[in-house]
């Protein structure tokens, strides 16, 4: 059974919640294509979070069905050639936001819970 | 999500998805590429680079595998596999699978047969091309339709007039008038008896104005249409197969009606329905022959209303336009000429006409079978809240273990697919056994019903019906129950007894709803099973018991004057009376309880100066033997006598009411009453029917009803047709009291008949009881299915309600147990359990009553002789429903008396 579709939702699968939080902050800053896409999480990220390539095609894929982003065959000015250009749609900004503060909520937690003093084993 | 949307997007998903597998193949063929890239920019040797896109890529086939699942065949695979989970639950609990598929199979089997008679009385359209152009036309006196008795075919214009409406309206493309009447066919060929049967009189125009065309021959001609002079029929394919075995060569054969040679001239297609003339009619003479006199069309006939009309709109025109059209036009007319004064005009469309009187009937079927419905869903769901509860761990563990809410959904949604696939299926089996016996007991008064049948209008509306209901009633409780608070519940079901507080007031609110619901169909049935009673207890004004009546139609070729037609009745009702087992008999024109035949009066000494006023009464043509053979009392002066003949002067015998009305302060007898319209109509000379044969009142008689069996009777006066030779038409009933069975008589009777003319059918042969049955049909029909509705209404409820009892009993098993052994009774014990029983009942018919008076609108208008607030029916269903409430409780409630305290502790 294809897993992925029984509509997990973020509180299931935290990791899954984080990658769509990625890609919809990532095109934040405008269309991306897939490889685009992965270079900049990897990028900004200083490659600590590997997202593996392959994870990210399925997950551009449930948002764009989601309706959270949109893609679209595109030229692009630079290759001369045609790229599937991700951009985000209005649904998708506002599940941005809600990952966000969801995703600001837990990190609240889990800092109180290791203490200022936490010995940075992260 | 609904069903519709859902199917949507899963066809849109599969077509798609091959476009969407080549997409990715390309969006990952160049992912790598770029990547390959990026590696040599960075140092990699070129024939390493790609293995490293590769590698950074992952399984790609994986990945495909992954967006595949996202896009396409996924959701429908989950839904297959709960389809399955599904099918195995309900394997496993075949008592809640069979209760729950009944229930719905009874509520949708009920739904589909009642809309199958909406459908084909109402929705069904008409077999003509462009039908809603086609409209009937009335006449309206003061306003009010001259529609006899509400027959909604006859009460048509005068011909005169419509002629007048043919050649000056603005909206319609043709109109016709036309007639149907009882002729004695026989075919040529074939030996032996001919029948009665309905023959259209019709012009051509009636086949052009309905579209019909022949399957061969032609139509009848302007000339053959309106001159009673050219013998040429069309018959029905149906006759041409079952008669003269689809003969290729018909045409130009002869048939005899009424003892003369027509030859046929067309073969008409089987489309015109029986509803629309009242008959099945399978001849068709062109309308001259209804023209006996030749004066249709002349001045003369514009007095004559009564024809049946048909039209065909102009395209584009509306009904309004129409309307308004010939009321001008009719105002025209009745300015100019002295008999259409006060006379106004009416249309309605053909399809209209073929629901009228049954409109209201339907609604209310249809209301029933909604509440039927209900019912059945509010069990259902009932039933279904139970099994949730009792699943409430299994699901509060495998929510603990993962599973999420939108899972657990499709799946409820998986099961409730499934149950309203069998029991929509099992419905609509039931509704083929329904309509097969509503297609079998349809009363002849509903030709309507004789096209009944599951078509695919009625099988969308079943699917939409249980997808719909069970899909509502499915899961809407199913929401509520996944509305899981974990912890609660695992702690909750580390005991037996379950189900939140919510779930149970829903299961309460449920059946009380059941039981409003069953108590305002009982009202209905008993309100309507007392409004039968009454009818068929409506007192005719005669003895109705050991009564024969029976038509014969004496043809104008071999019966040409009044004298032969005197000499034969006068024969057969003699030897009708020599019968052994005949009291008495009579040869008349008119029985009860429906009587049409009106004539307008004067009365000497009194005339009437306005329409308005004009004296009418239904016009009685009978042989001395009617009231005695009736039972008819005779109040005052004297009946007929055998002495009353042509030769002596004319006497009449008129009814109370007609003394009422027209010699309120003066004895009627002996007072002369000219029978036909007063002298200020100015009609031609010669014109009218009596001429001069003035009549004198001899006798008053009790009344009888002649104007059907809901309506008061109307001024009644009966003449002699000896005495009236105009008036001795051809067409004649016999009435005949006996002494036993009058069914037994029929044979003699008809050797009788046979004896002075063998070539003569005795036809439409009933008892009176069987004539008043006839008249009540569709009242019959209603009450029986609203009985049978209300029955089932019950069942369900009653179910329902023992239901949630037995639930309630097993819940509290611990509760009752400390209670005994604490020192409770066991009386005390079903006391509580009863209670909770009881009062949802009681609450159920407070509600139900005050249902059962919201709706009585609907029921008003088909009741007689009983209030649709009747208060004994109101209280004796509620009593009746509390009662078997009361047992449906008990049954599971005496489980209380042999509870052993001790053990049920023990169990926990």
């Amino acid at each position: 059974m294809p897993t992925i579709m029984a509509a997990k939702n973020s509180k299931t699968d935290l990791l899954q919640g984080t990658l769509d939080m990625l890609i919809l902050r990532t095109l934040l800053f405008g269309p991306a294509h897939g490889h685009q896409i992965a270079k900049h999480i990897q990028r900004t990220t200083d490659d600590v979070l590997q997202v593996e390539h392959g994870s990210l095609y399925p997950a551009l894929h449930r948002m764009e069905r989601k309706g959270w982003i949109a893609a679209k065959w595109e030229l692009s000015r630079e290759r001369n050639r045609e790229f599937k250009y991700y951009r985000l749609t209005p649904a998708g900004r506002r599940q941005l936001s809600h990952e966000e503060s969801r995703w600001k909520q837990v990190a609240a937690a889990v800092a109180r819970v290791m203490g200022p003093a936490g010995e940075g084993e992260i | 999500m609904s069903a519709g949307n859902w199917l949507g997007s899963l066809l849109a998903r599969i077509r798609v998805g091959r476009h969407r597998m080549q997409d990715l193949n390309r969006e990952l063929e160049l992912h790598l590429e770029l990547e390959a890239e990026e590696q040599r920019e960075a140092g990699v040797p070129a024939e390493e680079s790609r293995y490293a896109a590769r590698r950074a890529l992952g399984n790609a086939a994986l990945i495909a595998e992954d967006v595949r699942a996202v896009w396409s065949m996924g959701w429908w695979d989950g839904m297959i596999r709960d389809l399955r989970y599904g099918a195995r639950t309900f394997r496993k609990n075949p008592g809640f699978t069979t209760v729950a598929a009944l229930t719905l199979a009874l509520g949708i089997g009920a739904n589909t047969a009642i809309f199958s008679v909406v459908e084909s009385v109402l929705l069904r359209p008409l077999p003509f091309t462009e039908e809603h152009q086609l409209v009937r036309i009335y006449s309206t006196k003061d306003g009010v339709p001259l529609t006899p008795n509400g027959s909604g075919v006859n009460g048509g214009p005068s011909t005169m007039d419509m002629r007048d409406f043919a050649q000056s309206n603005h909206t319609f493309q043709q109109m016709a008038v036309y007639d149907t009447w009882r002729k004695n066919v026989s075919f040529a060929g074939r030996q032996g008896e001919p029948q009665q049967m309905w023959v259209g009189l019709v012009p051509g125009a009636y086949f052009r104005i309905l579209g019909v065309k022949p399957v061969m021959g032609r139509l009848f001609t302007e000339r053959e249409s309106y001159t009673g002079k050219y013998y040429v029929a069309a018959i029905s394919a149906q006759l041409w197969r079952n008669q003269f075995g689809a003969d290729p060569a018909i045409l130009g054969r002869t048939i005899r009606i009424n003892d003369e040679p027509y030859s046929i001239v067309a073969v008409m297609p089987d489309v015109i329905p029986e509803w629309m003339e009242g008959q099945p009619i399978q001849i068709w003479t062109p309308f001259g022959f209804a023209d006996s006199r030749g004066d249709v069309w002349t001045e003369t006939g514009r007095e004559g209303r009564g024809w049946h009309s048909l039209g065909r709109m102009k395209p584009g025109a509306s009904l309004q336009q129409a309307q308004a059209d010939l009321a001008t036009i009719a105002a025209g007319l009745a300015a100019t000429h002295p008999v259409d004064r006060g006379i106004g005009v009416a249309l309605e469309t053909l399809s209209e006409t073929r629901a009228h009187d049954l409109r209201p009937l339907l609604l209310l079927l249809m209301g029933a079978v909604s509440l039927i419905l209900l019912i059945a869903c509010a069990n259902l769901a009932n039933l279904l809240l139970a099994r949730n509860s009792g699943r409430e761990r299994e699901l509060a563990m495998r929510a603990a273990l993962g599973a999420n809410k939108a899972r657990f959904v499709r799946q409820l949604l998986a099961e409730m697919l499934l149950l309203s696939l069998i029991g929509g299926g099992l419905g609509l089996l039931l509704a083929e056994v329904g309509v097969a016996a509503l297609t079998r007991i349809h009363p002849a008064g509903l030709p309507q019903l004789s096209s009944l049948g599951l078509n695919w209008r009625v099988l969308m509306f079943t699917l939409a019906v249980s997808l719909l209901t069970t899909l509502l009633f499915g899961l809407v409780p199913a929401l509520t129950g996944t509305r899981l608070n974990l912890v609660e519940k695992l702690k909750l079901g580390s005991r037996t007894t379950t189900s939140g507080s919510g779930a149970q007031r829903m299961r309460r609110a449920l059946v009380i709803t059941e039981m409003a619901m069953s108590l305002m169909l009982l009202i209905g049935a008993g309100l309507l099973v007392q409004s039968m009673l009454h009818l068929q207890r409506q007192r005719l004004g005669i003895r109705q018991d050991h009564l024969l009546v029976g038509h014969f139609y004496l043809p104008g070729v071999r019966y040409p004057d009044s004298g032969a037609i005197t000499r034969f009745c006068d024969g057969f009702g003699e030897k009708v009376r020599a019968l052994p087992g005949v009291v008495e008999a009579s040869v008349t024109t008119i029985y009860p309880p429906t009587y049409n035949w009106t004539q307008m009066l004067t009365i000497e000494g009194r005339p009437a100066t306005r329409v308005q006023d004009v004296p009418t009464a239904r016009f009685g043509v009978t042989d001395a033997h009617y009231l005695t053979t009736m039972g008819i009392p005779l109040i005052r002066g004297r009946d007929f006598n055998e002495s009353d003949s042509l030769d002596s002067s004319p006497v009449a015998l008129v009814s109370q009411e007609l003394v009422r009305r027209y010699f309120p302060d003066k004895d009627p007898i002996g007072r002369r009453v000219h029978i036909g319209p007063p002298v200020f109509m100015q009609l031609p000379p010669g014109t009218d029917i009596m001429d001069s044969s003035d009549v004198t009142i001899v006798g008053v008689i009790g009344d009888l009803r002649n104007a059907g069996l809901t309506s008061a009777p109307e001024p009644q006066i009966l003449v002699l047709y000896s005495q009236h030779p105009l008036v001795n038409y051809g067409f004649k009933d016999i009435v005949i009291r006996t002494t036993s069975n009058p069914h037994a008589i029929i044979p003699q009777v008809t050797r009788q008949l046979h004896a002075l003319d063998a070539d003569m059918p005795f036809a439409q042969v009933r008892t009176m009881d069987e004539v008043v049955e006839l008249e009540t049909g569709s009242q019959r029909f209603t009450t029986a299915l609203l009985a049978l509705f209300a029955a089932v209404g019950v069942l369900l409820a009653a179910v329902g309600i023992y239901g949630v009892v037995s639930f309630l009993v097993a819940q509290r098993r611990q509760e009752l147990a400390v209670r005994m052994a604490l020192g409770a009774t066991r009386a005390a014990a079903l006391w509580l359990v009863l209670k909770q029983g009881l009062a949802m009942a009681a609450a159920g018919a407070a509600i139900g009553l005050l249902g059962a008076w919201t709706t009585q609108k609907f029921i008003r208008g088909i009741l007689f002789g009983i209030s649709p607030l009747d208060p004994v029916t109101f209280l004796g269903g509620a009593a009746f429903l509390l009662a078997v409430a009361a047992i449906a409780t008990a049954i599971p409630g005496s489980g209380v008396m042999r509870l052993d305290p001790a053990q049920a502790l023990r169990q926990e």
